[in-house]
């Protein structure tokens, strides 16, 4: 695929957050700037403790940072509240609304006439096969029903972004493999950008187009990798020539050691 | 169904199973049987204690007395009387208590400030015995109606508040930021997240409350009143009538029999996300 470059639909500029606790303030982030193009899929990726989630809180406009800019189609913003879809490791569905329901919070905060929405609502459980769970309540279906449901869910609002933070990885392999296809697909299809928060580099190499590493404490940008990977599959991006290469590169940023060596 | 014999496809391990000597009562009907039965050796045994003089008649009263008691009070229509009043001021007390605590409670969700300025007060009037502030309140609300419901809604009205904020201090927080995220307000995440998760909390106090409305009414009858089921026990303790004080008694725990099996229906047709599970629970 010939890549004309995206203009970009945000930017982060110098953002910096402490948080104060009983020892003092620690400073989490300081002073990360990077962009997001437009149709983009961006992992941001470090190690545990590295305010890979404070990012994505920004990001959501759960947080404000203590200094620094966020600039939305060129346009300083407090934050993204309303046009981002959010799709955490836990799947975050109301116990006690079913999945049709669970489905139309979305629409339902929006304001959208409750026809209108249902219909829609329904045409994507058929698409990624809940057709007949429409009814059921989240603790009747497996994780990864449950995680299709959150999916469908941000994906109904028409989010401009979506914020994901390790959204798969309480599921097992195949499952995983699995909902990694369906998201490339609908992101395919319909032309979102996203914004993946994960330590799973694999699962960062293979679904993204960037790769932002952070690293230090606080931490800042270490690198900023562009994956040159052409196929559009989890399983087909895995068995890229250029696939290992990322990884162990990314590995590597990390401090990880991929291979076991005498001390 | 004493054994099963052969075609045994189960693979379950039979090597740590006692072997079954006694029929399987552990289903209804069984369990059903054994209560029956415990019942009517109770009933059984205290009869015949009466009778054969091993327990004094006139402290301990006997079950065929007060059966005659409770005839004779219902031929007389006493019996509807008091049990019709004790019965609507329990649940007056019971259903504003619980409904004002309930809402108190949940309330408090909107300011966490108010909240903390006001939870010592909270605490010291839950540290009081409520019953104890009875013979005020007969004084405030006279010897009627008005004060065993006021008695009554004290008692539950704090075990509902206590409940309700509690419950929505921990709603999810996850959940919420969903929402936020989704573009709610803070009406939006009081009324789909912080009611909903809060729910379940505010039925289970349904069922001591239930008891508290009863145990207002209850008290309030005794120091002050013409008609109910504590003004009918309280009378006849002073005379000495023993056989009608277990009348009422039991009248007492038939009515909140029915009351809790009542809260039981409720629960289910509120809460139907809680029935819908099919797994299966684990046999140690």
């Amino acid at each position: 695929m010939p890549t004309h470059p995206m203009p970009t639909q945000l930017a982060l500029r110098n953002i910096r957050k402490s948080f104060s606790n009983k020892q003092g303030a620690v400073d989490v982030l300081g002073g990360l700037s990077f962009d997001i193009k437009e149709r983009d899929f961006v992992s941001i990726i470090g190690p545990s403790g590295c305010g890979k989630t404070t990012v994505f809180n920004i990001v959501a406009g759960l947080l404000q940072p203590d200094s620094g800019e966020i600039i939305y189609r060129g346009q300083a913003v407090d934050g993204l509240r309303g046009k981002v879809g959010y799709m955490m490791q836990r799947d975050l569905l109301l116990p006690w609304r079913t999945v049709l329901q669970n489905v139309l919070i979305g629409p339902e905060l929006a304001k959208m006439p409750p026809a209108q929405a249902r219909e829609m609502a329904m045409e994507y459980l058929n698409t990624y096969g809940l057709a007949g769970f429409e009814n059921a309540y989240p603790r009747m279906l497996s994780g990864g029903m449950r995680q299709r449901v959150a999916l469908i869910r941000t994906l109904i609002n028409d989010p401009d972004i979506i914020l994901l933070d390790e959204p798969f990885s309480a599921l097992d392999y195949q499952t995983r493999l699995y909902l990694e296809g369906v998201l490339m697909e609908a992101v395919e299809t319909f032309h979102k950008t996203v914004v993946l928060v994960t330590h799973d580099i694999d699962e960062a190499v293979a679904l993204s187009k960037r790769v932002v590493v952070l690293g230090g404490r606080p931490s800042q940008v270490k690198k900023i990798y562009d994956i040159e990977i052409e196929a559009r599959t989890p399983i087909g991006a895995r068995s890229d020539p250029n696939f290992s290469g990322y990884f162990h590169a990314l590995c590597g940023e990390l401090d990880i050691q991929t291979e076991v060596r005498a001390a | 169904m004493t054994q099963s014999v052969s075609v045994s496809k189960s693979t379950v391990p039979d090597a740590r199973r006692s072997p079954r000597v006694l029929p399987n009562l552990d289903t209804g009907w069984g369990r059903t049987i054994l209560q029956f039965f415990a019942v009517v050796a109770f009933f059984g045994i205290w009869e015949g204690a009466a009778r054969m003089g091993w327990v004094s008649n006139f402290l301990v009263g006997s079950p065929a007395k007060i059966y005659d008691a409770l005839v004779q009070s219902a031929v007389s229509g006493q019996l509807f009387v008091d049990t019709g009043y004790t019965l609507f001021e329990a649940i007056l007390g019971f259903v504003f208590g619980t409904a004002v605590g309930s809402f108190c409670g949940l309330a408090l969700w909107y300011s966490p400030f108010v909240a903390r300025l006001i939870e010592p007060f909270i605490v010291a009037i839950n540290s009081v015995p409520k019953i104890a502030f009875a013979p005020i309140v007969i004084l405030w609300f006279g010897t009627g109606l008005v004060s065993k419901v006021a008695l009554a809604i004290s008692l539950t009205a704090i075990v509902a508040l206590i409940a309700a904020y509690e419950a929505a201090k921990e709603a999810d927080s996850d959940l919420q930021a969903l929402l936020v995220t989704l573009g709610a307000d803070k009406n939006d995440v009081f009324m789909k997240i912080v009611i909903p998760s809060t729910l379940p909390y505010i039925i289970s106090t349904f069922r001591i409350n239930v008891g508290f409305g009863l145990v207002g009414a209850v008290v309030g009858e005794f120091i002050s009143s013409e008609k109910g089921l504590g003004h009918m026990i309280f009378t006849a303790s002073s005379l000495y009538d023993l056989n009608t004080v277990w009348a009422g008694l039991f009248v007492l725990m038939a009515i909140g029999f029915v009351l809790y099996f009542l809260i039981d229906l409720v629960e289910r047709s509120l809460l139907p996300w809680r029935q819908a599970s099919n797994a299966s629970t684990l046999r140690v």
